[in-house]
């Protein structure tokens, strides 16, 4: 692995008011790694994911992402669009056409031609299994319809990293699979990804690493195969437990 | 009134009926009152073709003055709006401020400040200060009934804009802006196409409102189609005629406007 990690926490702490949402994390992802991040709700996984795009400011520590610390505005815009976050609750622009949900930052944050940015669009589409559905509105969709084309609207920006915030938790059993698909792909491509999920299958086939969190901190952290068989802390343990 | 009308066809045989039921309210109202004018105008055309002679360049006075003031209004209500839901706390308090006063006063009150008061603050600068343009300033009464009425709905309509973008869920912010738009980018192409769609029937509404609130303007020295029907009645003596007159005329206006808010609802709706 290459000595430069492409994203470095450190010891960041974020507060809800009185509540101490993350407690000195320390976090550093290589390029090309995939990490994956258990833990129980409200135990600031998602918190920490959406640090790394800043749509969460946090309140002391560090944060690098390809070599631009979280400071300015300036900084901030240009990691966001180095970095692709995938929401749980897709967050399509409702009155925009697949199509046009992926075309709009190209156009506007990426100043590319229409003709190109359509072109990029179209290719996506194809590679996430939807290209009949460009001209459909996000809730002619299903939810795994509409999951990919939000992963589609986050590549058409040209990420380093893609962050992943519980992608598959809103969605329909039977869809599950094919959003997982789409994400097995881009980590096969070689793609940073950062995954909050309890999906153990994805973990298993996917994921270099995995990190259980708890109460705003990092408690343990190994290959997947280690930690989901022979956690060390009793916290993972119990935690384990109940989702397994 | 839909179901009235299914359970009433199979009565009916008349076809004629059926169409006139079909129709809707507005259709027939609207379609009511043009008749009754071109009728109360053709038979009795002394004195109401001679009214609406009378009136109809206050009926463009009053269709002009409230047109303007209104795209003004969506202009400077955005903007009122964008500041009441600002995190800047100094941007926040002055649009709130403004909010809360111009809510407080009277409308009418308003007008008057903008006509008599104001320029008169003007001249007052004008005098302490030395500058003769202040000094001589004389207020154009358009203008001033424009300032006022703008300045008055604005805050009603930063309201509304306000509940719109609210009524946005988050997740859209921020799908918007970790795409790596900021914050004006997310508001124009995201944020405000879908809040415009919430808020149509409000600022429709508001429209409605400020055609009728525009009548006011007749203190102020503006010729609109209440101040033309005033000027009548003073030469004429006949309130009844004129007022009827003038009330058909402003339904006119109110019914049209109230259809048009109607059609631009109907295609802004997106799928769902």
């Amino acid at each position: 692995m290459s000595a430069q990690p492409i994203i470095h926490i450190e010891n960041v702490h974020k507060y809800f008011g009185e509540v101490h949402a993350l407690r000195g994390v320390n976090l550093h992802v290589q390029p090309g790694e995939v990490v994956l991040i258990i833990g129980p709700s409200g135990s600031g996984k998602s918190t920490l994911l959406r640090c790394i795009n800043h749509l969460e400011e946090f309140d002391q520590g560090h944060i690098i992402v390809d070599g631009i610390p979280l400071v300015t505005a300036e900084n901030i815009n240009a990691v966001r669009a180095e970095v692709g976050l995938v929401f749980q609750q897709f967050n399509l622009f409702p009155h925009l056409t697949a199509m046009e949900n992926i075309t709009l930052a190209q156009k506007v944050v990426r100043k590319r031609e229409i003709k190109e940015a359509q072109r990029v669009a179209m290719d996506l589409l194809e590679k996430v299994g939807i290209p009949e559905k460009a001209d459909n509105y996000p809730l002619q969709l299903s939810g795994g319809q509409q999951q990919r084309v939000a992963i589609a609207r986050a590549l058409a920006m040209n990420p380093k990293i893609m962050l992943f915030d519980e992608p598959t938790s809103a969605l329909d059993p039977e869809m599950i699979q094919e959003v997982l698909d789409v994400m097995l792909d881009l980590a096969q491509e070689g793609m940073t990804m950062v995954v909050v999920s309890h999906e153990m299958g994805f973990a298993k086939a996917a994921a270099d690493r995995a990190i259980l969190m708890d109460e705003g901190q990092i408690i343990e952290e190994a290959s997947p195969e280690i930690l989901f068989t022979h956690p060390k802390h009793e916290r993972t343990k119990r935690f384990l437990s109940k989702v397994l | 009134m839909k179901k009235t009308s299914n359970s009433v066809r199979h009565i009916s045989s008349n076809p004629l009926v059926d169409r006139i039921k079909s129709l809707d309210r507005w259709w027939l109202l609207l379609i009511i009152v043009v008749v009754l004018i071109i009728f109360l105008i053709s038979f009795k055309p002394d004195p109401y073709l001679r009214i609406l002679l009378f009136a109809r360049d206050g009926v463009w006075v009053t269709f002009y003055t409230t047109v303007i003031s209104f795209f003004l209004v969506l202009v400077i209500g955005l903007i009122g709006g964008l500041g009441r839901i600002s995190h800047n706390r100094l941007i926040n308090g002055i649009a709130s401020i403004y909010v809360e006063i111009i809510r407080g006063v009277p409308l009418l009150v308003q007008l008057i400040f903008w006509y008599f008061a104001f320029p008169s603050l003007i001249q007052d600068v004008g005098d302490v200060w030395n500058i003769s343009a202040f000094s001589t300033y004389k207020a154009n009464p358009l203008l001033m009934a424009i300032l006022g009425l703008t300045f008055c709905y604005a805050a009603y309509m930063s309201e509304v804009y306000r509940a719109g973008i609210e009524s946005i869920p988050k997740g859209q912010m921020e799908a918007a802006r970790s795409l790596g738009m900021n914050y004006f980018q997310a508001m124009w192409y995201i944020i405000l196409p879908q809040a415009v769609r919430v808020i149509l029937p409000p600022v429709g509404n508001e429209f409605i409102t400020l055609l009728k609130d525009s009548s006011l303007v007749s203190v102020v020295a503006v010729a609109d189609l209440t101040r033309r029907g005033r000027e009548f009645m003073a030469a004429n003596f006949i309130p009844v005629q004129t007022w009827v007159m003038v009330a058909l005329l402003y339904l006119v206006l109110t019914l049209i406007a109230a259809r048009v808010v109607n059609w631009l609802e109907k295609h802004s709706r997106y799928e769902r």
